[in-house]
């Protein structure tokens, strides 16, 4: 076995611990009394160090060895809890992260020290221990509770046989004042890869000395034919301490019962003294785990390039399979059927069938893609943190929503594109805390972040309570860059103007700072959003606040669509952005600019004649009636002229194929049921 | 380009038509070769794109050979078929020919190559077959330019 296997596991879990790391280290900073937030940044500092240590990343070790020493000092209430001492951490926490991204590029952790951060570290340790010598007097150690309900049955390695040239071996070591151990480790339930922990457990436990017999057998153990526990016996000559902390080094280890082993014969009256010591750490251990345990039962997803999948989401899939199986059965069964009238009855019946057994398979499968957007937002709440500090700005993030779910190629794209526009938000969004006292706005500026489900698609909010857009400001800077001319400028509606934002190479902020300002930003994140099917909109109130509110398709492959006729030519127009459909009269249609509009209770819609744009054959003579489907983008709606409607149909996107060039009002193309090609429309080009 | 796919040894060649003159294509590109069946049209595609079809379920662009060399449109007749190029993996092309007459082996030393012709990179050479002239498309020539 060769320790690369777990590498992705190391980097999973890594990361897991480092958001852990972030999001509770934030709780600490404001609330540094809490002391379930300490425990818990302990543990994933302790998991953090003995993964590090079993991989064989000594610099990573290093680092977070010395940090968990730290909040070892802070858990003993020998250290109180510092702004600068949470600064370290971060950086100590950034320090680690980039260990990570580098194991991920090249398996190695670099040659980076990070001598500073170690430093600053211990640094912060003396100072502490200088001070608080006095109170250590004080402390208390914490009353040892003994647990002696289960500690006898937890002691399974009483259990294991042994052969004579075992018994053997035991009391040859004994001669050689070596140590023999018995060791039942008890791995924690929610352990995703058991052999690998009881792999590392083994390797761990090969350094320090030798294992002569395990129950259940190595072989079972590497297949994970085991429960939560196992047990063995170790010859070592280190001390019982020694080769407990081995084991209880490998994370996700709920316990480790060692004591010195006696030959089966007289293992009744084996003394527990030695166990009732290490009882009561074992007990913090595990009740720390505990607490631990509901923060995490959340399951937090990483993005990374698997899904973890509910077993039981894939369960209800296998059984949909399974079931279009019978119906396709049911289909050959029907016809080999003679009497035709019966056989089309049935047919009918089947094809109802299959078509059920169709859209749950879809829906299960949308579902087993889906996952929640809280594993791109999450690393946000530090990023606003240090923003705020990097700014000189007082700030906070409010995050609702966290639990919308998205299709997993949409969340893969949708962390830059959030991320620039939460900085920008913080950088020309919130005014300084001088302004806003002089404003007489609170002085911590809000950045909202929000994410629900709306129909068939997404929408995020992000919103800040600062000085929102200055419209004249924009334009003038729009007129001076070019984009526009004045008298462009002057027609414009103040939502134009806003508009204007998302043009390339655009900014209004005075000074380029290393957060934002240098105008590359908003274009491209209107560019990604619109790569994924979505729209962004921006709405403002000057000296309130801004609004960005982006919308994505919850889903890309399947789609419900119109299907509607142009001349003899079938196309295909996404449902979701579809109004109303309308049949109106040519004497309705207006003239604006030149351009036809018609006046629909009220609104003026823009008409754009599809087979104008698709390059048809000009129809021969004009019909009185034309049939307009209504289409939104936003707010804006724009009517398709077409010549006929075909029908609602649940349609699957596919790619034109490489090479031909695809005008981009055309989004792909999808097979109908008798095989032929039909283009879809992208209307969002057209609005 | 066209240095690297000129054969070293035999190859073999599918022999097609346009209108009187003979085609041949890389056996080795060729994925399929189908019946004409009814093609989508795909409005502002290049000129020589005649739309897409549905192959088994992909969707397969096709282009017109006719159109690609400034022949004379033809109606399409019982004999049109499709070729399916699969000039580089996950990429399949579609090429609208006449017809298809037969599959020939050219030895090396039977083509002739051309450095060059009228239309750039599209032909890799001409073979010489019986008393008949074959000349050799160059996929990858022909593909490459649609790039641009």
């Amino acid at each position: 076995m060769d320790l690369s296997q777990y590498l992705e596991i190391f980097i999973d879990e890594t990361k897991e611990h480092l958001q852990t790391l972030n999001d509770q280290v934030l709780i600490l900073e404001a609330e540094p009394d809490n002391i379930d937030t300490v425990n818990e940044i302990f543990r994933a500092a302790h998991s953090l160090k003995g993964m590090a240590g079993t991989m064989g990343f000594k610099r990573m070790q290093r680092l977070t060895h010395d940090m968990e020493n730290v909040f070892s000092e802070v858990r003993n209430g020998k250290m109180s809890v510092t702004p600068d001492l949470v600064d370290v951490v971060f950086k100590c926490l950034d320090a680690v992260e980039e260990y990570l991204s580098c194991i991920v590029s090249t398996s190695d952790e670099g040659e980076n020290d990070n001598e500073d951060v170690i430093e600053a570290l211990n640094a912060c340790l003396e100072a502490e221990s200088s001070s608080s010598s006095v109170s250590d007097v004080v402390e208390t150690p914490v009353a040892p509770k003994t647990d002696t309900v289960s500690s006898a049955d937890k002691r399974k390695f009483t259990q294991i046989t042994i052969a004579d040239f075992e018994k053997n071996a035991i009391t040859e070591a004994k001669a050689k004042n070596m140590n023999v151990y018995g060791v039942t480790v008890y791995i924690d339930e929610n352990c995703m890869l058991k052999a690998a922990r009881a792999f590392l457990v083994f390797k761990g436990l090969e350094e320090v000395g030798e294992i002569i017999k395990c129950a259940p057998i190595v072989q079972d153990i590497e297949d994970e034919k085991f429960d939560f526990d196992f047990s063995m016996i170790v010859i070592s000559s280190k001390s019982l301490e020694a080769v407990k902390k081995v084991i209880a080094n490998v994370s996700e280890i709920k316990e480790v019962i060692i004591e010195e082993f006696v030959v089966p014969s007289d293992a009744e009256v084996v003394s527990s003294v030695q166990e009732e010591k290490e009882k009561p750490s074992d007990k913090k251990e595990d009740s720390k785990k505990k607490a631990a345990a509901p923060t995490k039962s959340g399951g937090k997803p990483v993005a990374n390039r698997s899904v973890r999948v509910d077993i039981e989401k894939l369960d209800v899939l296998m059984n949909l399979v399974s079931e279009l199986i019978i119906a396709k059965n049911g289909l050959v069964s029907v016809s080999n059927q003679e009497d035709s009238k019966t056989s089309m009855q049935s047919f009918n019946e089947q094809i109802e069938y299959l078509e059920r057994v169709t859209t749950n398979l879809h829906e299960s499968v949308m579902k087993v893609r889906m996952v929640p957007i809280e594993s791109v937002v999450n690393r946000f709440p530090r990023m606003i943190r240090d923003l705020s500090k990097k700014l000189g700005k007082e700030m906070e993030l409010i995050m609702t929503g966290e639990e919308t779910e998205l299709d997993r190629t949409v969340i893969d794209e949708i962390g830059d594109p959030l991320m620039h526009m939460l900085r920008n938000s913080a950088d020309h969004g919130l005014e300084s805390t001088i302004d806003r006292l002089k404003l007489g706005k609170p002085q911590v500026g809000t950045i909202w972040l929000n994410a629900y489900q709306d129909g068939n698609n997404v929408t995020i909010e992000v919103e800040d309570d600062g000085k929102g857009v200055d419209v004249e400001k924009v334009k003038a800077s729009a007129i001076e860059k070019g984009h526009i001319t004045e008298e462009q400028a002057e027609m414009m509606s103040e939502k134009e103007a806003v508009e204007l934002l998302f043009r390339p190479a655009f900014s209004t902020a005075e000074k380029i700072s290393d957060v934002s300002g240098r105008g590359v930003g908003l274009d491209v994140v209107k560019n990604k959003i619109e790569g994924l099917g979505g729209d962004v909109e921006v709405s403002t109130k000057l000296g309130e606040g801004t609004k960005f509110t982006i919308r994505l398709p919850l889903t890309l492959a399947i789609i419900q669509a119109l299907m509607v006729e142009v001349r003899d030519e079938k196309y295909a127009i996404p449902l979701n952005s579809i109004v109303t459909i309308e049949d109106i009269l040519v004497s309705d249609i207006k003239y604006v600019q030149q351009k036809e509009v018609i006046n629909l209770r009220g609104t003026v819609i823009p008409l754009v004649r599809l087979d104008e744009m698709l390059d048809c054959p000009p129809r021969d003579e004009e019909p009185e009636n034309l049939v307009v489907v209504i289409v939104k983008k936003g707010d804006k709606q724009t009517g398709l002229v077409i010549d006929n409607l075909l029908g609602q149909q649940e349609i699957v996107i596919k790619p034109l194929g490489k090479y031909i060039n695809i005008h981009k009002m055309i989004s792909g193309a999808t097979i109908l049921g008798d095989g032929e090609v039909a283009l879809i429309i992208d209307s969002n080009s057209l609005v | 380009m066209d240095e690297n796919t000129v054969v070293s040894g035999a190859k073999q060649y599918i022999v097609v038509k346009l209108d009187n003159e003979q085609y041949g294509i890389d056996i080795s590109f060729i994925d399929n070769i189908v019946r004409l069946q009814q093609i989508t049209r795909v409005p502002k595609a290049q000129y020589f794109f005649e739309g897409v079809i549905n192959l088994r379920g992909e969707i397969i662009p096709v282009m017109n050979l006719r159109n690609r060399f400034d022949l004379e449109p033809k109606s399409h007749t019982n004999s049109t078929r499709i070729i399916i190029v699969k000039p580089e993996n996950n990429a399949k092309i579609g090429v609208l020919v006449d017809e298809v007459r037969e599959v020939v082996t050219l030895e090396e030393n039977a083509i002739e190559k051309v450095d060059y012709d009228e239309q750039g990179m599209n032909l890799i050479g001409v073979g010489k077959y019986n008393d008949t002239l074959i000349s050799l498309l160059n996929i990858q020539g022909i593909i490459q330019e649609l790039d641009v």
